[in-house]
């Protein structure tokens, strides 16, 4: 009795889990990030992004899961710009995951908001609700030109029109890690085993990813900065990207 | 041979006047047909609040009841946490709940309205097509202890326009 | 115009039966050429995007919901006039019902079916729009009823099987008046449909119970449809479209649609029906006044939109509702307001309401206004998000639009089947309004 007891307080818990697993989180330092966009080009490659053409583009239909915003204030030649780079928030509360009639996008036990390819019909509305505009739509079934489909990731599958997509933060690396971890019979991922592609590709070291369940990672050092905060946060999305703010 | 018979009527109120007074009299087995609903008819026959309410309401619990086992069901099967919300969600599964109730309800009703009515009738029964333009008629089965001629004088009395006697079906 | 007469019992079964027995060539022109508008507008184009993708249609990254789900809104908007306007005149026990109601109830059930087409061209992957539904499958897997879209293939799911039966049990007698003034193959699909009704008084009596209960039960699923298909909007964190009054919004502007469009339906059966005798002035007045009630209350949630846009300080806010007044679309807003909020105060005056000419013109721009309005609530919302970088346009294309006129010709075209399966008029209830057949007068 108390064990069904247990379980329906777990049931009616908002958001069921007691803790993650692993909690991926990501830091962006806005003062080292220079714009270049090495990160953009290592996402497209490690997962398989479409190259949607420049008449797609320009229609607004791009795909790229880690974009980098710029904005800027003034005119020449006193422009100021500003950038940040915008991906999958991955959050706690997303905004996204209710409406999904078909369960195709949900939130794991490391604190991913993971999206399942096969079971998308494409009704779009998580691209609706997500308020940082980071969903992307397969419009077309896209093709890659020869020589260009032999670069593609063998770990991370290709998808067909009608499906949506967005950041998983490397899910194919992180699995990847833990098996090997497993294989290693260490039964805790350490702080650096992983790095999505982004992280790895940035000049700069702006980003770091790891575990903010562990105290002593990276990334939980780096969260408590003073500079850090996170994107439309009164939104109570609690995403999962702390961001540093620009001083420089 | 056991007969029945038929009265034709023109007008409402002499339709009325003999349905009443043949049930007085004890006529039981009538029939009264018309081509709109006639509440005074329905009263003289004794149908007071219908059966069909028990449907209704029966569909309705059941439709409220399996709306949110459904909804709970599903969510239990696999569970797949979304957006911070609780695996068992009550508001939303309250709107699930409320639609399979109406639904439910609906087709409670719908199964009531033919088991009460009889419909669908597909044996031959007495009818005039009259009926369902503007006339009113009254088909009347008579028992062992009935007098047929006391009927047809009831009806003729009423203002009958024409009666006739027609054989029993099987 | 000549004196009016009540008819009499035969002439109103003579004259509603025969625009069902009688058909003339200009009935099939018509049936044929919106038939081919249907296919030609709707189907090819769908079948081409089915072939290449939704990118065929003007959706982009930031407004993935385009036109497709705004007419999707818009013919449940419309269906939600008959069934509920004869539900609730019918537990009303009003008279003036009685002549349109089952015109009324069949534009419910079409502009729902009409609405259904539109789900399934706005799916990505369309050919697994069953794992939406809860029914036993393979894989284990069933679906999200957190989701706001599932309240909707509940509701609307529902609302059909609902509006389905509310018509066919109310159309029993009449199909047995059909029975009885035809022969041959009709003679037998009618004794089928109307189950061997006989009129007695037991079958009248389970009759009017189950049609009072099914009124009962399709007042609230009416108003919960519409709040439901809101939901798909308010539950989001959009800034245009994140506002509670979107519930009461989106049902008062259905009704108002829907009795627009009962109107405009008034209007074409009299016209080509001879109906002149059973759909008369007191129809038109009596959906004037209950267009101009709806009117105002639109006039007022509007009005309340803007003003708790503006009150709530919110640049996010204030971006939406810059873009929706004096943006790109602007003028399509202004035309919105025009069509729904000033055109309609005109039916304040009896001798407007009373003209049928000029109602009708009333009636379709309330319409283009309520089309206009599901389409500037997307097209206006989507592109202002939250990020000032991410904003975009968004424009249909050539596809959404033909499409778009494809699905009033299906709508045209169920309907004129419609008119020739059920009389449009329902014999009975008609009779119910003249003066009861009685010796000594009542």
């Amino acid at each position: 009795m108390g064990k069904l007891r247990d379980k329906l307080r777990q049931y009616m818990k908002p958001g069921y889990y007691e803790k993650y697993d692993y909690h991926w989180t990501m830091t962006i330092d806005l003062d080292r990030c220079t714009g270049c966009e090495a990160c953009v080009v290592a996402c497209q490659a490690e997962n398989n992004l479409p190259i949607v053409g420049e008449k797609h583009f320009s229609q607004g239909r791009e795909i790229k899961w880690l974009r980098i915003e710029r904005y800027w204030e003034g005119t020449y030649p006193d422009v100021k710009l500003s950038f940040i780079p915008m991906l999958c928030q991955q959050c706690d509360q997303a905004p996204c995951e209710t409406p999904c009639p078909v369960s195709a996008t949900y939130h794991n036990q490391d604190g991913l908001n993971t999206q399942i390819y096969n079971r998308c019909i494409g009704t779009r509305t998580c691209a609706v609700y997500c308020p940082y505009e980071v969903r992307y739509f397969n419009w077309f079934t896209y093709e890659w030109d020869e020589p260009l489909e032999q670069q593609l990731n063998p770990d991370v599958t290709v998808r067909e029109k009608g499906v949506m997509e967005k950041c998983t933060f490397c899910i194919q690396r992180i699995r990847q890690a833990k098996d090997k971890a497993k294989d290693e019979n260490r039964r805790r991922l350490r702080d650096g085993d992983i790095t999505p592609a982004c992280v790895q590709s940035c000049p700069t070291e702006a980003m770091l990813f790891g575990d903010s369940n562990d105290p002593d990672s990276r990334v939980s050092k780096m969260a408590k900065n003073s500079r850090a905060y996170k994107v439309l946060e009164k939104l109570n999305t609690l995403p999962s990207i702390v961001y540093l703010k620009k001083v420089t | 041979m056991e007969k029945n018979m038929m009265a034709l009527f023109h007008y409402e109120d002499d339709f009325i006047a003999a349905a009443t007074k043949l049930k007085e009299s004890g006529f039981d087995r009538m029939c009264c047909m018309s081509p709109i609903a006639i509440h005074e008819v329905q009263k003289v026959a004794g149908l007071g609040k219908s059966p069909v309410r028990r449907f209704s309401l029966i569909g309705a619990i059941l439709g409220g009841l399996s709306g949110f086992a459904l909804a709970t069901i599903c969510a239990l099967v696999f569970i797949l946490p979304t957006g911070g919300r609780a695996i068992i969600a009550v508001p939303p599964f309250l709107v699930i709940a409320y639609e399979m109730t109406i639904l439910f309800g609906v087709l409670a009703t719908l199964l009531g309205f033919h088991i009460v009515s009889g419909l669908p009738a597909w044996h031959d029964k007495p009818y005039r097509v009259e009926t369902n333009i503007d006339r009113f008629s009254l088909v009347l089965g008579f028992g062992p202890d009935d007098d047929p001629s006391l009927a047809e004088e009831i009806m003729r009395a009423a203002g009958a326009e024409e009666i006739t006697e027609l054989e029993k079906p099987e | 115009m000549a004196e009016y007469r009540e008819p009499s019992y035969a002439e109103v079964n003579r004259d509603i039966l025969r625009t069902l027995l009688e058909t003339g060539p200009r009935y099939w022109i018509l049936l044929g050429f919106t038939s081919t508008i249907a296919v030609v507008c709707f189907f090819v184009p769908w079948m081409y995007q089915l072939n290449v993708g939704v990118g065929a249609s003007g959706m982009n990254r930031n407004a993935v919901w385009g036109t497709y789900l705004s007419n999707f809104i818009f013919w449940i908007g419309l269906s939600h006039s008959g069934t509920l306007l004869s539900a609730v005149l019918h537990i009303t026990q009003s008279s003036w019902r009685k002549a349109i109601y089952r015109s009324a109830e069949a534009m419910t059930l079409f502009s729902l079916m009409t609405a259904g087409c539109f789900v399934m061209v706005h799916l990505g992957r369309v050919w697994f729009v069953h794992w939406s539904v809860p029914i036993p499958n393979e894989m284990g897997l069933w679906p999200n009823f957190r989701s706001p879209l599932l309240f909707d293939v509940m509701a609307i799911a529902t609302y059909l099987t609902a509006s389905s039966i509310f018509i066919y049990m109310g159309s029993v007698p009449d199909y047995a008046a059909v029975r009885d003034a035809s022969t041959g193959m009709r003679r037998r699909l009618y004794t089928i449909f109307s189950f061997g009704w006989r009129g007695t008084e037991r079958e009248w009596h389970t009759l009017g119970w189950a049609y009072t209960f099914f009124a009962v039960f399709v007042i609230p699923l009416a108003v919960s449809v519409h709040s439901i298909v809101s939901w798909d909007f308010a539950m989001s964190l959009v800034p245009g479209m994140h506002h509670t009054i979107f519930a009461p919004y989106f049902v008062c502007g259905a009704i108002f649609s829907g009795t627009a469009g009962i109107v405009t339906l008034m209007y074409l059966l009299r016209r080509f029906m001879k109906l002149e005798r059973y759909i008369g002035e007191i129809h038109l007045d009596n959906l004037g006044k209950l267009l101009l009630v709806l009117s105002l209350i639109w006039s007022y949630i509007n009005i309340l939109e803007l003003f708790t846009g503006w009150y709530s300080g919110s640049s996010f806010e204030y971006e939406a509702l810059k873009f929706k007044l004096f943006g790109y679309y602007a003028p399509l807003y202004w035309e919105m307001i025009l069509f729904c909020a000033f055109v309609p105060l005109l039916m304040f005056w009896k001798k407007i309401r009373l003209n049928w000419n000029i109602m009708l013109v009333i009636a379709i721009l309330i319409n283009i206004g309520m089309f206009t309005e599901r389409f500037i609530i997307i097209a206006t919302s989507l592109p202002r998000k939250f990020l000032p970088d991410a904003f975009g346009f968004y424009f249909p294309s050539m596809v959404e639009i033909s499409i778009t006129v494809g699905s009033f010709a299906i709508f045209t075209t169920l309907f004129l089947i419609f008119i020739k399966w059920t009389p449009c008029v329902s014999i009975y209830e008609v009779k119910e309004t003249l003066q009861p057949l009685r010796r000594r007068a009542v």
